[in-house]
This record gives C-alpha cells, sequence and structure tokens, in this order.
C-alpha cells in the first residue's frame, strides 16, 4: 500500500476536477502506476485512517497542495534561463499556479482558519505561515542579501503584497496581475522613502554630534 | 610590558593565521566567490538536522553580533588607554571578520536570524561599557569568561556537525570555518588570562554570571 505522503502527492492534480474534498483523496489511489493502481477509490474510512477524521483530511490535502506550490516556483526558478528572476516574476507563477482551482480556494482558506475545536473561532496563523512561506521562498529565489531584522521586514513587506494580491485574484482574477505589480511599485516606492528618510536622519544626527562635540559637552 | 605581550600575541594570531590556511577565506576571498559550498545549501537533510543547522547559525550569528558589541562596549570606556585599547581594537576586527562571515553563512543555508539582533547588541554594548568601568582587570575577565563559553559551545556544535550525513559540501567547509572561529575565540580567552583577567574584583562572580547570562542568551537565540 504506497504511503499517505504519495498518495497526497496524487490527490493535487485531482483538486481541479473533484476540489479539496474527501473524494480527491480517495480517487487518489487510481492514480497509482500500473501494478499498484487501485481499480476502486479508497472507503471512506480508509481515507480517515490514512489522512485523519472529517475536515482534517481535507485540510491535508490543502496544506499538501499549499506545499506543491512552493515547489512549483522552485522548478520555475529553476527553470528559469536568465539571471535571478524578479520578484515580480516569481509572484506571478505563483498566482498563476492558483488560477486551475480558483473557485475553490475561497472554501479552503476559510477551512485552513477554522479551528477543530468546539469553539469555533477564526485562526489567523495557517494564513500568516501560507504567505510567510510563500515570501521567504520569494526573497530566496531573487537573492536576497537581507540581514537581521531588515531579513523579517522585506518578507513582511513581501507577504502583504501577495496576500493582497492573492485575496484580489480570489474576487477579479482578470485583475490581479495588474494590482500585484501596483502593489509592488507601491511597496517599492515606499522602501526608498523610507531609505531617504534614514540616511537624511542619519546626517542629521551626526551634524549634532559634531556640534556637540565642538561644544565641548562630550 | 603590556605593549611586548600585545606585540607577542600578534604576532603569534598571524603566524598561526598565516600557516593555516583561513576556511573563512573562502566567504571573504572575492577570488573564491560562486562555489558550490558557499553559494548552496544541502537539500538532503532531515527535517531534525535542518533545524539544528538552522539553530547553530542562528545563535552563531547572534554571539558574533553580541561579541562584536562588548568590544565596541569595551573600547568606547577604554580607548584612552592605548595598549588596553589597542588590544581590544584587535580582537574586535577578528569578531568583525567573524560576523561578516556569519552573515553570508546566513544568507547562503537561508536560515532564519534571531528576532533579538537589537538585545544582543544592547547587551553586549552594556556589558562590555560596564566591565570596562570596573577597569581593564574586570574587561579581560568579561572577554575570558565570554570566550569560554563560547569556545565550548563551538565544541558542542562540531560533534553536532559530524553526525550530518550529507555529502554536500558546504557542511565540511562549516566545520572548519567554525574550527577556525573557535581557535581565534580561545586566542582571545589567552590574551584576557594574559592580561590579568583573574585580577578582576570578584572574578569568580563576575564570570560565573556573564558565563551563566552567555549560556541563557545561546538557548534563547537557537529557538526565537
Amino acid at each position: 500500500m504506497a504511503s499517505s505522503s504519495k498518495l497526497l502527492k496524487l490527490a493535487i492534480p485531482l483538486v481541479r476536477t473533484h476540489g479539496f474534498s474527501r473524494e480527491a483523496l480517495a480517487r487518489s489511489v487510481l492514480e497509482l502506476p500500473a501494478g499498484e493502481a487501485h481499480s476502486e477509490p479508497l472507503s471512506d474510512s480508509a481515507v480517515s485512517s490514512l489522512f485523519g477524521e472529517g475536515d482534517k483530511a481535507r485540510k491535508n490535502l490543502i496544506e499538501a497542495w499549499l506545499v506543491d506550490g512552493v515547489r512549483h516556483m522552485q522548478k520555475a526558478e529553476a527553470e528559469s534561463t536568465s539571471a535571478p528572476p524578479t520578484l515580480r516574476d516569481v509572484l506571478r507563477t505563483r498566482l498563476q499556479y492558483n488560477e486551475p482551482v480558483l473557485a475553490q480556494l475561497p472554501e479552503a482558506f476559510a477551512l485552513l482558519a477554522t479551528t477543530s475545536s468546539n469553539f469555533h473561532f477564526v485562526d489567523p496563523l495557517p494564513a500568516l505561515h501560507h504567505a510567510g512561506r510563500i515570501a521567504d521562498e520569494a526573497c530566496y529565489a531573487i537573492g536576497d542579501k537581507s540581514l537581521h531584522l531588515s531579513w523579517y521586514t522585506k518578507r513582511a513587506s513581501i507577504a502583504s503584497v501577495y496576500t493582497a494580491a492573492e485575496l484580489h485574484q480570489l474576487v477579479s482574477p482578470n485583475t490581479a496581475y495588474a494590482f500585484l505589480d501596483s502593489l509592488l511599485d507601491k511597496s517599492a516606492a515606499l522602501s526608498n522613502s523610507l531609505g531617504e528618510v534614514s540616511l537624511f536622519s542619519s546626517y542629521i544626527l551626526k551634524s549634532w554630534q559634531g556640534i556637540i562635540k565642538s561644544q565641548g559637552i562630550l | 610590558m603590556l605593549g611586548r605581550r600585545v606585540c607577542r600575541y600578534s604576532l603569534r594570531r598571524q603566524g598561526l593565521s598565516v600557516s593555516r590556511g583561513l576556511a573563512s577565506s573562502a566567504y571573504t576571498s572575492p577570488t573564491k566567490a560562486g562555489d558550490e559550498a558557499t553559494t548552496t545549501t544541502p537539500e538532503d537533510l532531515t527535517p531534525q538536522q535542518r533545524q539544528l543547522l538552522e539553530g547553530a547559525l542562528r545563535v552563531d550569528q547572534a554571539g558574533e553580533i553580541a561579541a562584536n558589541w562588548i568590544y565596541h562596549g569595551q573600547h568606547v570606556v577604554l580607548s584612552r588607554d592605548r595598549a588596553t585599547g589597542e588590544l581590544i581594537k584587535e580582537m574586535w576586527e577578528q569578531e568583525k571578520k567573524h560576523l561578516a562571515v556569519m552573515d553570508k553563512l546566513q544568507v547562503q543555508h537561508n536560515v532564519r536570524p534571531t528576532l533579538l539582533t537589537d538585545v544582543a547588541k544592547v547587551a553586549g554594548f552594556g556589558l562590555g561599557a560596564v566591565t570596562a568601568l570596573m577597569g581593564k582587570e574586570a574587561a579581560m575577565a568579561c572577554t575570558e569568561a565570554v570566550e569560554t563559553v563560547i569556545g565550548e559551545h563551538y565544541e558542542d556544535q562540531l560533534k553536532e556537525l559530524d553526525e550530518m550525513t550529507t555529502k554536500h559540501p558546504s557542511i565540511p567547509l562549516l566545520k572548519d570555518v567554525i574550527k577556525e572561529f573557535k581557535d581565534d575565540e580561545l586566542e582571545h580567552l589567552d590574551i584576557a588570562v594574559e592580561n590579568h583577567a583573574q585580577r578582576a574584583p570578584a572574578h569568580a562572580l563576575l564570570s560565573a554570571v556573564v558565563g551563566a547570562g552567555c549560556m541563557v542568551a545561546i538557548e534563547i537565540c537557537k529557538r526565537v
């Protein structure tokens, strides 16, 4: 019997036709190579034992699909013939990965954000983890060399841009890429402005230090 | 007498540095840039090994940041004493090189840096300045305590890295870099002892407090 991780990988292409459902997981055994493939989908109890009860199985499938999205970004980067890709290219690649399953994504994200306890509240951690993972992969792909705290601010900025673009894509897929471009342009402009303010502030600080030293106070 | 000792240790360090062909030059020399060992990270590590590598590099980088700022704090206070100031400046320059290499390792292996970078800077500067204000022997005692902990910490890391089974060339290079840095830190420890670290007031208490603080900081920076 194939492992659950192998079956999860086989279930990912089935998301287009069967959504993030237990049925997609059940039918994954039909996609096994010849000799291993089953003639019928898995029973519900088999799906539960392999992937978890109820919505837990669906969450595992959604998580596997998200991980596959990162692999999709890595594969596109490896196939790129030019110098390190731009941030724009990398995030566009990831948005393209969403296109075949756009209709299923709102429910998938809602499911991830829902806790399994008796008290139903929105858990923001899965969304943050999703955006953070994509931002980190994007930074690695473009050869970002940020250090220390700027490592975090760079990734937070990219995660915010991507999250906004992805939400826009769910509502208006045709304008998603233009929206992404405008967000990246604004983010770059803001970053430049902040850099200039910081530089000017350092000049002022050094000037004051010089004035204070010349007065003999220090 | 202090000046002659500084001169002799400088020569010994230079002799050691030239003869062993520095592993860190793979990261500091522009002619060696672009090598697989310095630009890529192993893809075949187990999740536990990956976590270990990330924790190790995170804490090493944080430690070098703190060490830089400790020497900075000591130099601010003791720079008026020419011999001691020169000695501290020499050790500080080595730590700057260590930090530059650690920064490149962090980028190469795509490691999340510690969130406590600014805390490390403030705490390091404060520790260096306060011990320097207590006197140059106390500053040397602080260096002795910190370098003792760091030397042991690097030794433990080398043992952990020995257990990695990957054939990727970056890991043997990392081990060589850590060995080199461990030797540098132990040289600093020797210098501190030779410059009367053990004459510092309440030397045992000071060393215990600084050492314990370093160990707590190491455990926190591995995780945060």
